[in-house]
């Protein structure tokens, strides 16, 4: 009976993260920008930029756009809902709270995909109406369910930012000079292989980057990124998503025994 | 025991005193824009991120050193918005989170000071932020400085600075009738992007979007600087001056007006600060 209650509690949780989510979004037009409207204007940039560059750069404007459009959601999102936590004082009574942060997190971070996504679509319709016709995908299923596991890698990330802001008073210093940093560094709008060879361990590092690069392969004859491949790319991404999966865990396990310990979450 | 009384209709402080509170303490304090990170941030961090990133987008679009260099600028003049015009536009957003605005709308303080005052630290910060994007184009872009252009540069980057001061006050302006400034804020930090002519001319865009970038401060000053950078002569340069210090007067100008014509609103229904 217990465990039932506990289920129910979490499942209820996530929920009412996201429903909150959904209402504060409604409420604050402010997130329009680093979901939808940011990312509408670097597609029409990089579209300008890459004008006559061939049939496949479209594709390159579209995902990469649509992708930071995710990047910036998960960026800002995370960081965002733990400093409103803590302004309104409601951090930790939701830590201390019988579910785990885990879910409420992951509620908001749902949230933060799904808008995400939107903000791709609207991407997407945008570029196609600027070019006059959609670009050509070689397989549009394999590229759709593909795109779908990406947005898992993106909300891996976003569930360890999360907890990683629980800690720091410069969540939004990083998010205000780290959003280029991470468009360049994961390799939004063009192939991280261009980037210095030394800095592609860093890229490595975060599950997108495998992500985006098989897209890539999957989407774009003739495509040059890392040199083991689709195969390679995807199972990498599976492995690093798995990693930040289990990081997350681990650290909410830390955040919660430290707030039961001292109480406060403050001070820090 | 009585204190002294003192008439609030006589007690106006002075306009150096407002001006000095103003640029130096209230960023200090309840603007909230003299922290290391942002200042850092702002400086060194973003100007480089953004132009690393935009180079890279023209390589891949087959873009050779010529384009690149020609992003490098744009963007090292854009990267001026985050001190100027979204640190600037969300002071309103600040002040009306932190309970001060009302007290501030009923403060005797000589407007023109108090809103002076709130620009000077953003033009500082704007002008070391271009400064510091131009010397990472010159080091890392391939972006030739004469150092007989320097003057000209300067002048150039100074009217910018002031313009888009100007330009992010327009906005806080605008924000006191709105719930948040910052959606405003966030949209002018990137739409310089498209209608400035950052990354490519503005003559690729549709003739609509052009007059669109020309309203904005940010199309003119980079237009000065690409010039000077280009060695064009002193009398091309002061007509594009003259359109920098025109744009600069103007949102500064309705800048003034709109805080006017809403204090007087706020004054009238008591209002304006619930959001």
């Amino acid at each position: 009976m217990a465990t039932a209650t506990a289920q129910f509690s979490r499942s209820r949780s996530t929920y009412a993260a996201l429903r909150l989510s959904v209402l504060q979004f409604l409420a604050d037009p402010q997130w329009l920008v680093p979901s939808m409207i940011a990312p509408v204007i670097f597609a029409l940039v990089s579209f300008e930029l890459f004008r006559g560059a061939g049939p496949y750069f479209l594709t390159y404007a579209i995902l990469g756009a649509g992708m930071m459009s995710m990047w910036g959601q998960t960026l800002y999102g995370s960081g965002w809902a733990t400093g409103q936590d803590r302004e309104f004082g409601t951090l930790e009574p939701t830590i201390q709270s019988p579910t785990p942060y885990l879910y409420v997190v992951l509620g908001r971070v749902l949230w933060n995909v799904i808008s995400g996504l939107i903000g791709g679509l609207i991407v997407y319709v945008v570029i196609v109406a600027v070019a006059g016709g959609p670009p050509a995908v070689p397989d549009p299923l394999a590229f759709a369910l593909l795109f779908v596991f990406v947005m898992v890698t993106l909300a891996s990330v976003g569930v360890v930012f999360a907890a990683f802001y629980v800690y720091t008073r410069y969540a939004g210093f990083i998010q205000n000079i780290g959003e280029f940093a991470f468009y360049i560094g994961t390799g939004c709008m063009f192939p991280v292989v261009l980037l210095p060879f030394y800095t592609n361990p860093i890229s490595l590092v975060f599950p997108p980057t495998w992500g985006l690069d098989a897209l890539r392969y999957l989407s774009i004859p003739g495509y040059h990124g890392f040199g083991w491949g689709f195969w390679g790319d995807l199972l990498g991404a599976i492995a690093t998503t798995l990693a930040y999966l289990g990081l997350a865990g681990a650290v909410f396990h830390r955040v919660e025994l430290h707030v039961l310990e001292e109480g406060n979450l403050s001070e820090y | 025991m009585s204190l002294p009384s003192v008439s609030a209709s006589r007690y106006h402080p002075s306009f150096w005193r407002t001006l000095w509170t103003n640029a130096v303490m209230a960023p200090r304090t309840s603007l909230g824009f003299m922290r290391v990170d942002f200042v850092v941030g702002t400086m060194f961090v973003i100007p480089l991120t953004q132009m690393v990133f935009f180079a890279f987008v023209v390589q891949l679009g087959g873009g050779g050193a010529t384009e690149i260099a020609y992003t490098a600028v744009g963007n090292a003049v854009a990267t001026v918005t985050y001190s100027s015009v979204f640190s600037v536009c969300q002071t309103t957003d600040s002040e009306k989170q932190q309970g001060t605005m009302e007290l501030l709308l009923v403060s005797p303080a000589n407007r023109l000071a108090l809103y002076f005052g709130r620009g000077i630290i953003p033009i500082l910060i704007s002008l070391a932020t271009v400064a510091v994007g131009l010397t990472y184009a010159a080091l890392l872009f391939g972006v030739t400085i004469p150092t007989s252009t320097i003057p000209a540069l300067a002048v150039s980057v100074t009217l910018t600075a002031f313009a888009m001061v100007g330009f992010g006050l327009l906005l806080g302006g605008v924000a006191l009738y709105l719930r948040t400034s910052i959606i405003l804020g966030n949209i002018f930090l990137f739409v310089g992007l498209l209608l400035s002519g950052v990354n490519f001319p503005l003559s690729s865009l549709p003739v609509p979007l052009q007059w669109a970038g020309d309203a904005l401060p940010l199309t003119w000053g980079i237009e000065a600087i690409r010039g000077v950078l280009a060695g064009d002569s002193l009398s091309s340069l002061a007509v594009l001056w003259g359109a920098v210090a025109l744009a600069a007067a103007v949102s500064f100008g309705v800048a003034i007006g709109l805080w006017k014509y809403f204090e007087r609103r706020a004054l009238s229904t008591g209002s304006i600060a619930r959001f």
